[in-house]
């Protein structure tokens, strides 16, 4: 890596645990668990880091984050491994001072790496999470934040009123300034929540971490501390209003939600897009996929190096899995490398990566319209023994 | 032990699929080129030096190939190399293989560590182990080893290299050019020779205007008795490609999921070009069956034994059966095509029919509208 001054780069935090996802993360960090039939959820994030001109990414690990390296790599399938171009991950280390140990929180994750920012002297640094489903040109929103003069730029979708409460909620002027920052507020006075995807002035964020890591009694935390001493500090700050498709993808419920988001013919989330929004992931050498005679596809999306003997339905079957003969497919998400057995009947489920259902099983249920779906979820390489039931809502 | 690779790509008489591309970049199988298999054969061997003879209509294998990063070959030493007519030591168009290697006669003696040489074409696709080929090259102590198919002569196909063997599997006859009778091998244009011999036996050949590797080298040097043959029969599959009539039936013979299986996963995995499409989608009323299914398709008609390559939309009331379609076709609404391939780009406009029969499939022209 050739060390020149960049305009900007972007901090991708990547170490929380999503323990809302359960068993799913049980093993492995959130934004490694797979999405979409080939994706993982970090891909929305770094590709959108390429596709906006951004060509050095730190990523953030802390929670089990095995796979999430080995996945990131060198950062190749991303074009991020090139002389001027990097996808660094960066993990908790020990320092001189006593200032180490785990990231704290998300303020503390980049303090202790502002070394690493240092290097590249940007003028600003994106910061990014690593737990949302999204196609966004940060460029777009690097050149508000510069065209504003702000020091802070957050990017806020709409939400209706009475979800505003569970959000990060920003109170605007007319011109979209900040005047207020209220973290789940009972009464919400506006419906701008926040994306958790923010552009700094490096200088000031700098600043701020410092001062923010003096202070014994913060959180290090972006939304709690480094937001609110900013606006109270005086500093300009804007919202960047988003009106795309965005999903927090935190839940088992909103996890399912995304995936079948991607379904019909004029899917919600259009993840197919233009060559300029594409989604780049890591590739897994493996061959076509096929569909046997008796096989019956519909309204789904099936990945490479599947096979499918039986019926699916309105379901994302992610790549190398096997759907058997006679086997029903329904209203499920299927992660990679999965083996569904002659008979078995899978309904609004997610199945962790290479876990199994024996033949003859059934995973999950049906539900009337508008009756609250449980989603029923096996962990990665759980294994549904052969004319087992796991229930609507149970997890293995 | 050091072994380096040079493939062959292979101007090839497969009509109109083949008057723009070297037969090494002919689409395979729903999301390869023919060249994939020799590549990833040769990377799977642990070989790192290798050299891809071309000798015209090489732009879209180079755009293919890259650096050779998918196949683990984008190396600082060794690595790739691409040996165009410009790179070799004459700008004429070479003869027979033993011309095209005395022109990269640099690349050959360059890097004394290699102590032997796959030779490996790409009409002809196998996953297949080399390693354990050169292994018995070496334990053979023969010139020559000879990789070979059974099953593949049958008295009507004209044969580059075909080989009659022994009980012991000890070479009784050669013939090069031959229709030769279903008792013998097929050659599959895969040598292995110790590199020191086979670089003396080119400039022999060459000085005495002898250009052809099948005819002079092994036929020639075998009946002077200036040459021993070791036989390798291949226990796998291998597909001849050489014609259109081979290639459609080849193609869809990967339907059968024993031949999917032994392709593309029988010794190690294929690799190919990163495309970064998105997962196939699968309409509401898409009735697709016995098919073979690449990446970023969208399916709304009625696709029956064929394979599909990445990229290609198939509209609503579409009725496909037994056709190979490749990258970024589209079929528009109630077409009908029977016995067909489509070559890249290409524009089927709704209610349109094309209907070939199994052994004279009608074959469309890149970009062409139909």
């Amino acid at each position: 890596m050739f060390f020149q001054k960049k305009r900007c780069i972007a901090m991708l935090l990547a170490g929380g645990q999503g323990s809302r996802l359960k068993v799913l993360t049980e093993n492995t960090a959130k934004p490694a668990v797979p999405f979409g039939g080939k994706y993982r959820i970090i891909d929305f994030p770094l590709s959108n880091c390429v596709n906006s001109g951004i060509d050095t990414v730190g990523i953030l690990t802390q929670y089990q984050p095995l796979e999430l390296n080995e996945y990131i790599g060198n950062g190749q399938p991303w074009g991020l491994n090139k002389t001027h171009s990097c996808a660094q991950v960066l993990p908790p280390y020990e320092r001189h001072d006593k200032k180490s140990g785990w990231y704290k929180g998300t303020a503390n994750a980049i303090y202790q790496n502002i070394d690493f920012i240092d290097r590249f002297d940007p003028e600003y640094v994106v910061v990014l999470s690593g737990d949302h489903i999204y196609k966004m040109d940060y460029a777009d929103m690097v050149a508000y934040h510069e065209k504003h003069n702000a020091s802070c730029t957050i990017a806020v979708r709409t939400v209706p009123l009475e979800e505003a409460s569970r959000f990060g909620i920003l109170n605007t002027n007319p011109d979209n300034s900040i005047y207020e920052f209220e973290e789940k507020p009972k009464v919400p006075k506006s419906t701008n929540a926040s994306m958790g995807i923010y552009v700094f002035n490096w200088s000031i964020l700098r600043e701020a971490l410092i001062n923010d890591e003096e202070d014994p009694d913060s959180s290090n935390d972006f939304g709690k501390n480094i937001i609110p001493t900013l606006l109270n500090a005086g500093h300009k700050m804007m919202a960047y209003i988003f009106d795309g498709y965005w999903k927090d993808v935190g839940t088992i419920d909103s996890l399912w939600e995304a995936n079948m988001e991607l379904l019909g013919k004029d899917p919600e989330f259009d993840i197919r897009g233009d060559e300029r929004s594409k989604i780049y992931a890591r590739n897994s050498a493996l061959p076509s996929s096929y569909i046997d005679e008796e096989a019956r596809t519909v309204n789904c999306f099936i990945a490479e190096g599947s096979e499918v003997y039986g019926t699916v339905r309105h379901s994302v079957i992610s790549v190398g899995c096997t759907i058997g003969a006679d086997a029903l497919v329904e209203d499920s998400v299927v992660m990679p490398g999965v083996v569904i057995e002659p008979g078995a009947i899978v309904r609004h489920a997610i199945l962790g990566e290479n876990s199994r259902v024996g033949k003859n099983a059934v995973v999950g249920g049906a539900f009337k319209a508008g009756e609250k779906k449980k989603i029923s979820v096996t962990s990665k390489g759980a294994v549904v023994e052969a004319n087992t039931v796991l229930l609507p809502g149970d997890m293995l | 032990m050091n072994v380096m690779g040079i493939i062959f790509t292979n101007d090839a008489s497969l009509g109109q699929l083949t008057n723009e591309r070297t037969m090494a970049s002919l689409p395979f199988g729903g999301r390869y080129r023919q060249v994939d298999f020799a590549l990833s054969n040769l990377a799977a061997a642990g070989i790192r030096h290798i050299g891809i003879i071309s000798r015209h209509n090489y732009q879209s294998l180079m755009n293919h190939i890259g650096a050779g990063e998918e196949w683990g070959l984008e190396l600082e030493e060794g690595g790739l190399e691409y040996l165009t007519p410009f790179s070799m030591s004459t700008t004429d168009i070479y003869r027979g293989k033993l011309d095209a290697l005395h022109s990269v006669m640099g690349f050959l003696e360059y890097g004394d560590e290699d102590e032997y040489v796959v030779m490996i074409d790409s009409a002809i696709i196998s996953n297949i182990d080399l390693k354990h080929v050169i292994k018995c090259h070496i334990e053979s102590g023969k010139d020559i080893t000879v990789v070979t198919k059974t099953g593949i002569a049958n008295g009507k196909k004209q044969l580059d290299l075909a080989v009659k063997v022994d009980d012991k599997g000890e070479a009784t006859d050669i013939g090069v050019d031959y229709v030769a009778p279903a008792d013998y091998l097929a050659s599959m244009d895969i040598f292995v020779l110790s590199k020191k011999w086979l670089v003396k036996q080119i400039k022999e050949h060459i000085a005495r205007n002898l250009f052809h590797m099948d005819r002079d080298l092994v036929l020639g040097l075998w009946q002077k008795n200036a040459a021993t043959i070791n036989v390798y029969q291949f226990p796998g599959i291998a597909m001849y490609n050489e014609s259109i009539e081979e290639y459609y039936h080849n193609s869809l013979a990967l339907i059968d999921k024993k031949v999917r299986h032994d392709m593309f996963g029988y010794n190690h995995p294929v690799f190919t070009r990163v495309r970064d499409r998105v997962p196939s989608f699968y309409g509401e009323n898409c009735e697709i069956e016995n098919c073979v299914v690449a990446d970023g398709c969208i399916l709304e008609g009625e696709v029956e034994n064929s394979i599909l390559f990445r990229n290609v939309t198939i509209c609503e009331g579409a009725e496909v059966e037994d056709c190979i379609i490749m990258n970024d076709t589209i079929v528009g609404e109630g077409a009908k095509l029977k016995y067909v391939i489509l070559d890249k780009d290409i524009t089927v406009r709704p209610n349109a029919t094309l209907c070939g029969t199994p052994n004279n499939p009608i074959v469309v022209k890149r970009g062409d509208t139909v």
